[in-house]
């Protein structure tokens, strides 16, 4: 393929520009990298220094070593990552549904979904905790799990139905035209097609499981069964607040979710291959 | 008379039958759905009209409207929603705009795309509390790099701007962070949303003699529609819900509750004041406003997409 | 697909984990029934929610074991809670209709949670109670009290005193720290030189508990002790006065505008660093400064008198509490009262935490800084004891910025005040 100078041109803007916007977006973040190797003293130094003065890893080691902490750790990992497949299958069965289905009600239950997605959580821990507790959904990573499908799942319902919408309904015709069933549709054409869709669904839904703090803190007591998030938020106390504990333990914190994002933004990709083929 | 005949007729009950794949389909979701999302928020309205008692439900006093009535005849609550919207105003188009050149300049092909898409995604990974924290000590008025750079670097003031006394400045950091940190969720969807946009139409495109900007009005823009519409929607929804941000950089609307967003306000006076029935009816007319506003925008923006 | 499998590995994994540990706890539950049958004595948990730091929780699982030695039949569970999201998630869980048996509770919490009757009052049913708070600090032991009953028994304490820099003391050539409200302010100015950001005093915020021991030491009070108004109170003459000195002292440029918000330098780092000559802070102070600011010397002092020659302070601290929906009240209560035996007081006091019990002051087991405190707590008073306090904090705090944004004088915002908190006393 021919590149024309002036797309030359915009590439080479494009990434001047990418860059520029990149370091903006993560200054925040480098200082606080920067900070979880300064010792408590330096955190707020003037003029803010970027680079550590005496760099130390004493904030890390003390993150990590607190008793519970690859525990807390493993149990994000575990509950961010069942509902994550639990929240893809079920989503992508409703999605699939209102976009390809015909059924009284249709737009009742739709509206009613949409609803999910405007109501702020913390509005609604109050109820929630009382059902849980009626379920004995409480003190348990699977009812952690439950919860957090459940009010994730109007989101990602939305997402993915509109991704199905934008799949052309040809192919199925087609295949329907070919003596196949509605599965055979889902599995041959609007699963490969939606990869890209899929694959925001399972970044969003465990971003979102593995952040989460307001019912993790309410709904889990036992403290080996508590949660990343939670484990973090115990570096503050009352009146003091171990900021290069806290930052040391966020980074560490954020690796799974970096990975599972470099992971799953491949398939963006795939699906532009996968496309091309009609 | 009119549904009761509907649901007699024969030919309705036929269609339900035959759409029971469609709500077998439906089954599981919903049904998470129907008792951790509907059902609360049944129970939360019903909190809304007493002056709820979380200790004795039963010796609940029954107010009626009174907390509604109260809610929008409180001027920190007039302030809190004003706040809010503009908030949403700011933020929403910010991140669009700035989601669109990400996702548009990331998707040509250019050396490092994933570390691109990384790095624009990491303030999407970070925790409220942490980059609120961040901003406000970026915006301290002591030790900011905000201050320093108008000040000593590029003297623009001369003195330094305390901005998170001020229930106006304050409302910059905040915004800025409500853009900043959703930069990244939307491109990443308009990324995925790219990919399928088939090459063939660019091609065309450029057989034709297309530009780039050409390329970007003409063809990108009018097939991203479905998911700027998305955005839209979403976007919005996640304005008017700030909440955590403005809890801990207001410290509960300081100064002089004038620096409310209407989320916080509903957690100062819920968790705060013991004040439950209110909270909740604060945060049904959020509800029903978002809804409202929701409704609006998908109806309005909606049109089919033709190739 | 290996991505698939990858996840499918963990999700098995985590499964694992989780059916391993409930199998250990099944076995624990075994060998502990087998026990039982051996001893015939019930074994009860007693649940104990708390927001301690990590020096403070070391010291409690310490008090723990003796505790369970001496009652073997009593086994306490605790929970460490995150601070920030304390009170929603104990409101969650009571209207949940889960409740911890006991819990540390800011003392502020203690009348609106024995208002909407969550908590048992300790008057009536626990035995020694009078005992017990015969010994223990008057103003602590007060933030427990609503509507004639004890609701809670006072765990912990502390106030606020004077942490002066001595070296900008001594360079500006003042001998000590002041005595008086008028050597205070006279100090403060001499020592402040706002151009260079350096300043006599500072505090850290408008909320109540920041001006809150000078304003008690100038016999400024908020309510009437009955707690049936604040007119005449929040707004009289010695209330104002106290807030009069403050504004003045913003005014001449000796009270850092760090209060105010924005993000100034705060408390300690100014102390530390030499530009804020006093600061007003509780015991925390010393283990924050030492630890952040090693080579600084800690001085403590009372804070100063008012006109009316009294000395006082804000009593802040914890209190342990009982709630009405816990299945073993007999076992927390005593919990609760081994919590305020001297060895309990001792080695949590050891740990930073100041003790309420009176008896054991001086003992040469606590820290030589608590001295001061403690001689301090024996005239501070207690905020207002009322289900409607943080409201009514709101409102005082709002006055406090009007004053200083020059928005309305002094008396004004005392005013509005006033009328608002009666407001609040009367919903009742």
């Amino acid at each position: 393929m021919l590149i024309t100078k002036e797309e030359r041109m915009f590439r080479i803007i494009a990434y001047i520009l990418l860059i520029c916007g990149v370091v903006i977006t993560l200054i925040p973040f480098i200082y606080m990298i920067s900070a979880s190797f300064k010792s408590q003293i330096y955190t707020f130094e003037y003029p803010p220094r970027l680079i550590p003065r005496d760099p130390t890893l004493e904030n890390y080691i003390k993150a990590l070593g607190k008793d519970l902490f690859g525990r807390n750790f493993l149990n994000s990992l575990f509950v961010a990552t069942a509902t994550t497949i639990s929240t893809i299958f079920i989503s992508s069965l409703m999605a699939y549904a209102f976009s390809r289905m015909r059924f009284p009600g249709k737009e009742v239950f739709f509206y009613i979904l949409l609803l999910g997605m405007m109501i702020p959580p913390v509005m609604l821990i109050i109820p929630q905790f009382v059902i849980a507790k009626n379920l004995h959904l409480l003190d348990s990573l699977w009812g952690l799990i439950v919860v957090y499908v459940s009010i994730t799942l109007s989101m990602q319902t939305f997402l993915l139905r509109s991704f199905f919408e934008t799949i052309p309904r040809e192919l199925e015709e087609a295949v329907l035209v070919d003596g196949g069933n509605r599965w055979v549709i889902f599995r041959k054409i609007i699963l490969p097609l939606s990869k890209p869709g899929l694959a925001v669904v399972a970044i969003f839904t465990f971003l979102y499981a593995w952040d989460e703090f307001p019912w993790a803190h309410v709904a889990i007591k036992e403290a080996s069964r508590r949660t990343l998030p939670v484990a973090i938020a115990l570096f503050q106390s009352q009146y003091l607040t171990q900021w290069g504990l806290l930052f040391a333990a966020t980074t560490v914190a954020s690796i799974p979710v970096i990975i599972v994002f470099v992971i799953f933004q491949r398939y963006f990709i795939q699906g532009l291959i996968t496309s091309g083929l009609k | 008379m009119k549904v009761k005949n509907k649901i007699l007729d024969k030919s309705f009950l036929k269609k339900i039958l035959s759409s029971k794949g469609a709500y077998l389909l439906l089954l599981p979701g919903m049904g998470l759905f129907f008792t951790f999302i509907l059902f609360p928020l049944i129970y939360s309205l019903r909190m809304s009209f007493y002056k709820w008692n979380i200790v004795d439900i039963a010796a609940s006093k029954f107010v009626g409207f009174s907390n509604y009535v109260r809610v929008i005849n409180d001027p920190i609550f007039i302030r809190a929603a004003l706040n809010t919207i503009v908030y949403a105003l700011i933020t929403v188009p910010g991140q669009i705009l700035f989601a669109l050149i990400v996702a548009i300049l990331v998707d040509q092909k250019i050396k490092g795309r994933t570390f691109f898409r990384v790095a624009y995604y990491i303030p999407v990974i970070s925790s409220w509390v942490i980059v609120t924290f961040l901003f406000e000590y970026l915006f301290g008025s002591q030790a900011g790099l905000v201050n320093f750079i108008l000040k000593d670097i590029l003297h623009l003031v001369d003195n330094k701007i305390v901005w998170l006394a001020n229930p106006i400045l304050v409302m910059i950091p905040l915004n800025l962070l409500g853009i900043w940190k959703g930069v990244g969720w939307s491109a990443v969807i308009l990324l995925a949303a790219l990919q399928n946009i088939p090459p063939d139409l660019y091609e065309a495109a450029v057989i034709d003699g297309a530009g780039i900007w050409h390329k970007i009005t003409k063809i990108t823009l009018p097939l991203l529609r479905p998911t700027l519409v998305f955005l839209v929607v979403v976007l919005t929804i996640g304005g008017f819900n700030v909440y955590i941000s403005g809890l801990l950089m207001t410290k509960g609307g300081n100064p002089l509750n004038l620096s409310h967003f209407i989320l916080t306000l509903m957690y100062k006076k819920t968790f705060t004041y013991l004040d439950f029935g209110y909270g909740s009816a604060i945060s049904y007319l959020l509800t029903a406003f978002i809804f409202m506003v929701s409704v609006i925008q998908i109806k309005l923006l909606r049109r089919k997409v033709e190739y | 697909m290996v991505i698939m499998l990858i996840i499918s590995i963990t999700f098995i994994f985590g499964c694992k984990k989780e059916v391993t540990e409930e199998v250990t706890e099944e076995t624990q539950a075994v060998e502990e029934v087998t026990e039982e049958e051996e001893t015939t004595v019930e074994e009860v948990t007693v649940t104990y929610w708390h927001t301690m730091g990590d020096a403070e929780e070391v010291a409690l699982n310490k008090v723990i074991e003796i505790f369970e030695e001496q009652y073997p039949n009593i086994k306490i569970e605790t929970t460490r809670m995150a601070y920030d999201d304390f009170k929603p998630a104990l409101l969650t869980g009571i209207a949940g209709g889960v409740v911890p048996d006991t819990a540390r509770l800011d003392i502020i919490w203690v009348p609106e949670l024995a208002e909407m009757g969550a908590l048992v009052a300790l008057d009536e049913e626990m035995e020694g109670f009078d005992e017990i708070i015969a010994n223990t600090y008057p103003g602590p032991t007060s933030t427990n009290f609503w509507k004639g009953h004890y609701y809670g028994l006072p765990q912990n304490t502390c106030t606020q005193i004077l942490v002066w820099n001595k070296q900008m003391f001594e360079e500006a050539g003042l001998s000590g720290p002041p005595e008086t409200i008028d050597e205070f302010v006279e100090d403060a100015a001499v020592l402040s030189n706002p151009d260079e950001e350096i300043y006599g005093y500072a505090m850290g915020g408008t909320y109540f508990w920041a001006p809150a021991s000078i304003f008690y030491a100038m016999g400024g009070e908020v309510t009437d002790s009955g707690i049936t108004t604040a007119t005449g109170y929040i707004n009289g003459e010695k209330s104002v006065a106290a807030y009069q000195v403050l504004v003045d002292m913003y005014r001449d440029g000796s009270l850092s505008p760090l209060l105010l918000g924005g993000g100034g330098m705060g408390v300690f780092e100014g102390l530390a660093t030499g530009k804020y000559a006093m600061i007003i802070e509780g015991p925390w102070a010393q283990s924050i400064l030492n630890s952040d600011y090693p080579d600084f010397e800690v001085n403590f002092a009372l804070v100063p008198r008012g006109p009316d020659v009294t000395t006082s302070s804000v009593v802040g601290g914890e209190n342990v509490v009982i709630f009405e929906g816990s299945q073993n009240k007999d076992e927390a209560m005593v919990w609760a009262k081994f919590l305020l035996s001297e060895e309990s007081q001792l080695t949590m006091g050891e740990a930073g935490v100041m003790p309420t019990l009176s008896t054991v002051q001086g003992n040469e087991r606590l820290p030589e800084y608590y001295d001061v405190f403690m001689e301090q707590l024996k005239t501070a008073k207690a905020r207002v004891p009322h289900p409607k306090w943080a409201e009514m904090d709101n409102a005082i705090n709002n006055a406090y910025q009007y004053m200083l944004r020059d928005e309305k004088t002094v008396q004004q915002a005392l005013d509005d005040a006033a009328e608002e908190i009666s407001g609040l006393i009367i919903e009742e």
